[in-house]
């Protein structure tokens, strides 16, 4: 797991509120998977930037994994307006899944 | 790059009638086998036989399949499906046409109403044409899974205009010769050109993707690409215009070849997975690829027979078009069915409530027990039937015949339950 951040303290606890939300069809949280790039703390707007990815583009299940990306992220900082941007620069691929990701999907 | 429109996908609403409406086609198709079980005793080209053959190839594997494609064509050629509007008239166009062919061969009345039900069929063919021809051309990635899928939609469009060229030479004698025929030509294109190359197209994306697998091979696909349309191409010319029917080994050969390429694909996208435990219905999806090779080998036998004999096996021939349409094409159906319709249905439910509480897992959505008991009832009335029509014994047509209604009774359980989910407190 490689997420930049300006803030490691803060993305610790979006990540651990992040580790809440599955792809619903691999059942593997999204920061295991790798979806994950980058979680940004804007202190003078109190605006969370989060880039992260899909296992494919126009995967159908895209939108409910995004949405329930940012209200995850909203629920540990209500304070924050949080603005959630998906790219495919990198794509995602199966080398992004972390070690206990593997385990996981190895059961 | 950010990208904010790559989460819009194709509404549930352009999708789930034509699954439902798959399912019924299926579930009548399986009456109609039982009902009609005697005609599969004598030739195939009668009437039930047909009535039963249109409605499994168009009303279950081509309605489903459509639908299926305007969910996942935006996934294969990673861009929006491009107009709502003609996947709705492509419903409606097929969803009319289908049953008026259907009665006009069960009641062989190739007048009206099988004549109008052609032209619907192939005016669905054109508008599914244009909306997946546009999507493509707006698309910003060129990819050889959406070469696979618009090919095969090609191949469905010259299967569609020959079958209601077909329809029209039973009255008005537009061919030198009968319809039956011509018959080859149209089925294999269906077949091998519609349905095969469109389930390797997609096929060759979903597999891994489902697997998460890292194996990926473009070079070995687009040789199945070519061996597979070559096989096609050069069996029309052999039929219709060598007439040497052990020339015919030649196009089998490289039909061969191709399968056998695109099953050590689907192999090393397997080897090479992440996930070690595989789902019920990738089972069954995976075990459909390999089903594809006992309609292979029926044909080299009825090819060799053909040759030694002078003369066409037509228990063979009926057997060998019943793993198509039941075997395999069904096989790859049931399982994938279940790998995508829970998905849409949950977005649908949940999507608003993404996040908020608790939601159920969209594989609880249906049925697993129920979807065990169907693939057992399949498997079990598949082998009964053809060993039934090979050794003409009907009997053991009807016991297969029973059995595939009760998968297929059981799939539509499952179908509806998934279909008829309601948001759980």
């Amino acid at each position: 797991m490689n997420v930049k951040t300006n803030n490691n303290l803060k993305c610790t606890v979006a990540l651990a509120a992040l580790e809440h939300v599955d792809d619903p069809e691999i059942g593997l949280n999204v920061v295991d998977l790798g979806l994950i790039y980058e979680v940004n703390f804007d202190e003078t707007e109190k605006k969370i930037t989060c880039i992260m990815t899909l296992t494919t583009e126009f995967c159908p299940m895209g939108e409910s994994i995004s949405e329930n990306a940012r209200n995850a992220v909203q629920q540990v900082f209500p304070e924050y307006l949080i603005d959630l941007n998906l790219t495919f620069d990198p794509s995602w691929n199966p080398e992004m899944i972390s070690e206990e990701g593997r385990k996981f999907l190895g059961r | 790059m950010i990208i904010t429109d790559s989460i819009k996908t194709t509404s549930y609403k352009v999708v789930l009638p034509f699954y439902i409406y798959a399912a019924f086609a299926f579930l009548l198709s399986a009456i109609l086998l039982l009902t009609s079980s005697s005609a599969f005793t004598d030739h195939y080209f009668q009437p039930h036989i047909l009535a039963i053959t249109h409605l499994m190839a168009l009303g279950w594997g081509t309605m489903i399949i459509l639908g299926a494609s305007h969910q996942l064509v935006p996934v294969l050629i990673e861009g929006k499906l491009y107009s709502n509007a003609l996947a709705y008239t492509s419903f409606i166009l097929a969803g009319i046409g289908i049953p008026l062919l259907v009665y006009g061969f069960y009641v062989f009345n190739m007048h009206n109403p099988a004549k109008w039900g052609g032209r619907f069929i192939l005016l669905s063919i054109i508008a599914y044409l244009i909306n997946l021809g546009v999507s493509m051309s707006r698309s910003k990635k060129e990819n050889i899974h959406a070469l696979f899928v618009f090919t095969s939609v090609l191949w469905l469009f010259l299967t569609g205009a020959l079958g209601l060229a077909l329809v029209y030479n039973f009255t008005y004698n537009m061919f030198p010769h009968d319809s039956l025929h011509y018959l080859p030509l149209h089925v294999h294109a269906g077949v091998i050109g519609w349905f095969l190359m469109l389930i390797i197209g997609v096929g060759s994306r979903l597999i891994p993707m489902f697997l998460i697998s890292k194996y990926t091979n473009t070079k070995l696909l687009k040789w199945i690409f070519v061996l597979i349309n070559g096989a096609l191409i050069s069996y029309i010319m052999i039929f219709y215009f060598i007439k040497i029917t052990e020339v015919i080994l030649l196009p089998w050969l490289m039909l061969f070849t191709g399968i056998a390429l695109f099953m050590y694909y689907c192999y090393s996208a397997f080897k090479h997975r992440i996930r070690k435990q595989v789902d019920e219905p990738m089972k069954v999806s995976l075990l459909a690829v390999m089903l594809i090779m006992i309609p292979l080998v029926l044909l080299l036998i009825a090819i060799v027979s053909a040759a030694i004999f002078s003369q066409e096996d037509i228990a063979l021939s009926l057997s060998y078009g019943f793993l198509i349409f039941f075997g395999w094409i069904t096989a790859i159906i049931l399982g994938m069915t279940f790998k995508t319709l829970p998905f849409i249905v949950w977005n649908k439910v949940y999507h608003k409530r993404s996040g908020i509480g608790k939601t159920p897992n969209p594989k609880d959505l249906f049925s697993n027990t129920v979807f065990k008991l169907m693939s057992v009832a399949y498997i079990a009335g598949l082998l009964l039937f053809v060993i039934g029509s090979l050794m003409i014994h009907l009997l053991l047509i009807q016991c297969g015949a029973v059995l595939i209604l009760a998968a297929a009774s059981l799939y539509v359980f499952n179908v509806l339950k998934v279909v008829t989910h309601k948001p759980q407190q």
